[in-house]
């Protein structure tokens, strides 16, 4: 098993924009919980940055993970939770290169 | 796993394996002389095999018979496609996929093809198309992504079109198209899925496209297909290995 990189480029769907602060809270509510679950289970967020001006996203988020499967886990759970279905997304994985300079 | 949509009449979840599809889409290196030469051909050759032995299914039709024919094969796409060749692996575990996928471009791949490999995890068992096994020859590889309108859909929306795909599924069953499942790729890729299957002739795909077509199976999906004639993956080494 290699440590990894995963890459998440996401942004809000049309339907996103129609739900009010209440729902919209929700939801955030949601999928952080899943990031704190994937945190505590050895994964690490390395940030959210804004990339909207140079991409067909709005942010990409980046995260650590101990191994693929991890990072796989932490997907699923954000998908099960509804994530995908109000956003827009383009996943990538990494691994680590042994002995890169 | 928790499935990304429901499994249907025609397709079954698969029971959790952990296996994982190792798709690739190549695009064959312009190649200066002795750039890959027998020694990578050699090696390459022998980490098919090591790959093999390591629990690796290298070619779709494996994956039907997983004992029937060992050849690592791929599907020749040049003809229609800015790609040159397609296909798709199945390796053991996630972790086990994207490493061998690093040590196939390691070990001379790379020289050979600029390669976008598409890794995820089982979902749904293959489903076999009906009547005699008949001369499956050509490949086809369906990428798509749930769009905007199928996420905004309700449930009873979202099984009624699965009810309308699924008659489209059983078209291209009694076209005697196997399909290899499906896939999950959306943790790894901008594609949620792939489909992969074993097809007779292309006119039976171009046939079964219109079925797909006619059940609006795209109206929920943006999708990308590539089609291919069955080749030993062999073939596609050894040409470059050749001109050493």
């Amino acid at each position: 098993m290699s440590e990894c990189v995963w890459i998440h480029y996401a942004r809000p769907r049309p339907h996103w924009y129609g739900l009010d602060d209440a729902a919209r809270s929700a939801h955030e509510a949601r999928w952080r919980a899943v990031a704190e679950t994937s945190a505590s289970a050895g994964g690490s967020r390395v940030g959210r940055y804004h990339v909207r001006g140079q991409q067909d996203f709005e942010t990409v988020e980046i995260w650590w993970f101990p191994g693929a499967e991890a990072a796989f886990d932490h997907w699923a759970a954000l998908a099960a939770a509804g994530y995908g279905e109000l956003n827009a997304f383009a996943n990538s994985i990494g691994l680590a290169i042994e002995g890169s300079p | 796993m928790t499935l990304l949509t429901e499994a249907t009449d025609v397709f079954a979840a698969a029971e959790p394996s952990g296996r994982c599809l190792v798709a690739f889409i190549a695009k064959r290196q312009p190649l200066v002389s002795g750039l890959f030469g027998r020694e990578q051909s050699r090696r390459l050759t022998d980490l098919l095999r090591a790959l093999q032995g390591e629990g690796w299914l290298m070619s779709v039709r494996a994956m039907f018979e997983p004992n029937a024919n060992a050849e690592p094969s791929a599907f020749d796409c040049g003809f229609a496609h800015d790609a040159d060749m397609m296909g798709a692996f199945e390796a053991p575990s996630l972790s086990a996929a994207l490493a061998g996928a690093v040590r196939l471009e390691q070990a001379g791949w790379a020289r050979l093809f600029a390669t976008e490999w598409l890794v995820g995890p089982r979902e749904f068992s293959p489903v076999r198309g009906r009547g005699e096994r008949t001369d499956h020859c050509w490949g086809f590889l369906a990428l798509w992504e749930w769009n905007d309108a199928w996420s905004a859909a309700t449930t009873a929306e979202r099984r009624a079109y699965d009810e309308e795909c699924d008659i489209a599924f059983n078209g291209d069953l009694a076209l005697g198209i196997n399909i290899a499942g499906r896939h999950r790729l959306d943790w790894a890729s901008r594609w949620h899925h792939a489909g992969v299957w074993e097809a007779p002739s292309l006119a039976s795909i171009d046939l079964a496209m219109r079925g797909h077509e006619a059940a609006a199976d795209f109206k929920f999906t943006t999708s990308r297909h590539y089609v291919g004639r069955l080749r030993p993956l062999q073939h596609f080494i050894e040409r470059d290995a050749g001109r050493e």
